[in-house]
């Protein structure tokens, strides 16, 4: 519809060789990733999933650009990642909307920051409101919101620019069951339509094999790939998907990666 | 609702009342030595003088441009510093522990050097009021800062903000909540600060009043004066909760 439209429906690669990381800490170095290799396909919806401190996050924010890695090569659309690429959209577990804006503030956030409001720039957010269904809540303040309205305001700001990466930290972990699941299905539904390239990280495995197309568990120190399993369930995905054989078998699988396991039962 | 407004307002002024009753009659009665200790009709009364006395309004005027001053100056440079500290690590270093050294020496005690270094006018009475001023603000400017959220921050590294646009956009807002705080209480501290100078020592001004009347065995009056300054402080504290209200709008839960 805009101009900012027109690189919908091309992600962008995302490839990793050798990536290690330590953090130095006060008790010492503190490996935390070790020779990671992956490569994602643009437009590709991959999760990490994984036990607690593996590395999740410090991964992803490798590939946001806010971490720096110690060796290996990292390139997101054959560019090295960086703080404020504007083709990269980033989502937290907490919504961390500014309590002093307003819903439609909350999402110009990233034009403002850009140096990128412009006469087409309302438009845009009208649209992206819409989109995430918060159409009627345009002048309400970010505290007269609930939880899960929070996050899609997160959501549309996290898609003001378009991005061809999503990068996803928990974003729906805060959230009820209820919330979280029409989230779920809401999210991978727009990455397919906008062919995002998606990382999302969760502890939940069902909410990983709802919504991607691949899951990389990542096993603990330090955090390595300890499974890389296809999720082959037809799209656009639907919350009756996750009682089917087809669902328990791929999250088997998941679980007996996580394990350590060979074959899964 | 009613009812608990009326029982939050309702309280507290039958509390008062029934006090005020209690020393009427002990004045009455003559349990109260009516020259030390007059009684609330009295000081009434004596209130009633004093607002036709034109010495008592310039008093007052003087006291409040002290008090005034002195806010405008401590709160203005607070905020500066307390910016700085809670922004720079440097200047935090090196000097936040002289600032937290100096919070905790009584710093009425520095009345009369300033009346030795700036005189029996106003503007040692504007010092005083502007140092007792600083470091609540400071404080809590530096306060506010430290409890920026830290997923904020990464957000605006994401968003490839500038040092400006997160000072601006993220830090200055996200601080002024507890900075407000600290703000509102350095305007009541700027009252005490200015009547503790002019007590140490000065020609004019409600400190002076309440010190001539007091050497005058005025005690009525001496009286009428400290409960207006009461009034005075209750009234610059709604003023600024008025501010506080229209400037942050969000930070009510
Ligand atoms: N900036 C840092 N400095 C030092 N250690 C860090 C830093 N960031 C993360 N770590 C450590 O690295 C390890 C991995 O952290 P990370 O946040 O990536 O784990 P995670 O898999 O996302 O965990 P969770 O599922 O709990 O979010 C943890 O042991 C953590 O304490
Ligand atoms: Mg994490």
């Amino acid at each position: 519809m805009t101009a900012q439209k027109d690189s919908a429906g091309t992600g962008e690669d995302i490839t990793l060789k050798g990536v290690s990381k330590t953090f130095a800490t006060a008790s010492g170095p503190l490996p935390v990733l070790r020779d990671i290799d992956l490569h994602i396909k643009a437009g590709e919806f991959v999760s990490f999933v994984g036990p607690s401190g593996c590395g999740k996050s410090t991964l992803l924010n490798i590939i946001a650009g806010l971490v720096r890695h110690d060796s290996g090569t990292v390139t997101v659309g054959g560019k090295p990642p960086r703080e404020g690429r504007d083709d990269i959209g980033f989502m937290l577990q907490k919504s961390v909307l500014m309590p002093w804006l307003n819903v439609t503030k909350n999402v110009e956030l990233p034009f403002v920051i850009s140096r990128r409001r412009g006469p087409k720039t309302a438009g845009r957010i009208a649209e992206l409101l819409a989109l995430v269904g918060l159409s009627d809540y345009a002048t309400l303040n970010a505290w007269e919101l609930s939880g899960g309205m929070q996050q899609r305001v997160a959501l549309a700001r996290a898609l003001a620019l378009d991005p061809k990466v999503m990068l996803m930290d928990e974003p729906f972990s805060a959230l009820d069951e209820f919330k979280r699941e029409h989230l779920n299905i809401e999210v991978a539904d727009m990455s397919d339509r906008f062919g995002q390239t998606t990382i999302l990280v969760t502890h939940s495995i069902s909410e990983a094999v709802l919504m991607s197309d691949r899951i990389i568990a990542l096993g603990a120190n330090p955090g390595r790939i300890v499974g890389d399993i296809a999720v082959d369930l037809p799209r656009p995905r639907n919350p009756d998907m996750v009682g089917s054989d087809p669902f328990q078998k791929i999250s088997n699988e998941v679980r007996a990666a996580l394990l350590g396991k060979v074959e899964a039962n | 609702m009613t009812f608990s407004l009326w029982y939050r307002i309702g309280l507290p002024v039958l509390v008062a009342v029934v006090l005020v009753a209690i020393w009427q009659f002990l004045s009455v009665a003559g349990v109260l030595n009516p020259v030390t200790f007059p009684s609330p009709f009295e000081i009434a009364r004596a209130f009633g003088t004093l607002v036709t006395r034109g010495y008592f309004w310039d008093a007052t005027w003087i006291t409040l441009s002290e008090t005034l001053f002195g806010f405008i100056i401590g709160a203005s440079l607070g905020l500066v510093i307390g910016a700085l500290t809670g922004t720079f690590r440097t200047f935090r270093t090196a000097f936040y522990p002289w600032v937290v050294a100096f919070q905790n020496t009584p710093r009425v005690a520095l009345a009369p050097i300033f009346l030795t270094w700036f005189g029996f006018g106003i503007t040692s009475k504007i010092v005083m009021a502007a140092v007792i001023c600083f470091f609540p603000v400071v404080i809590n400017t530096v306060a506010g800062i430290a409890g920026v959220d830290e997923n904020a921050k990464t957000l605006f590294r994401t968003l490839g903000a500038s040092k400006t646009q997160t000072f601006f956009r993220l830090t200055l807002p996200g601080a002024s909540a507890v900075a407000f705080a600290g703000i509102k209480t350095a305007l009541t501290l700027a009252l005490l600060g200015a009547i503790v100078g002019e007590f140490v020592g000065a020609s004019e001004g409600l400190g002076v009043l309440i010190k001539e009347l007091n050497f005058q065995l005025e005690v009525a009056m001496g009286f009428a004066v400290v409960l207006f300054l009461a009034g005075i402080g209750l009234a610059l504290y709604g003023l600024i909760e008025l501010v506080e209200k229209r400037l942050i709008t969000w930070a009510r839960d």
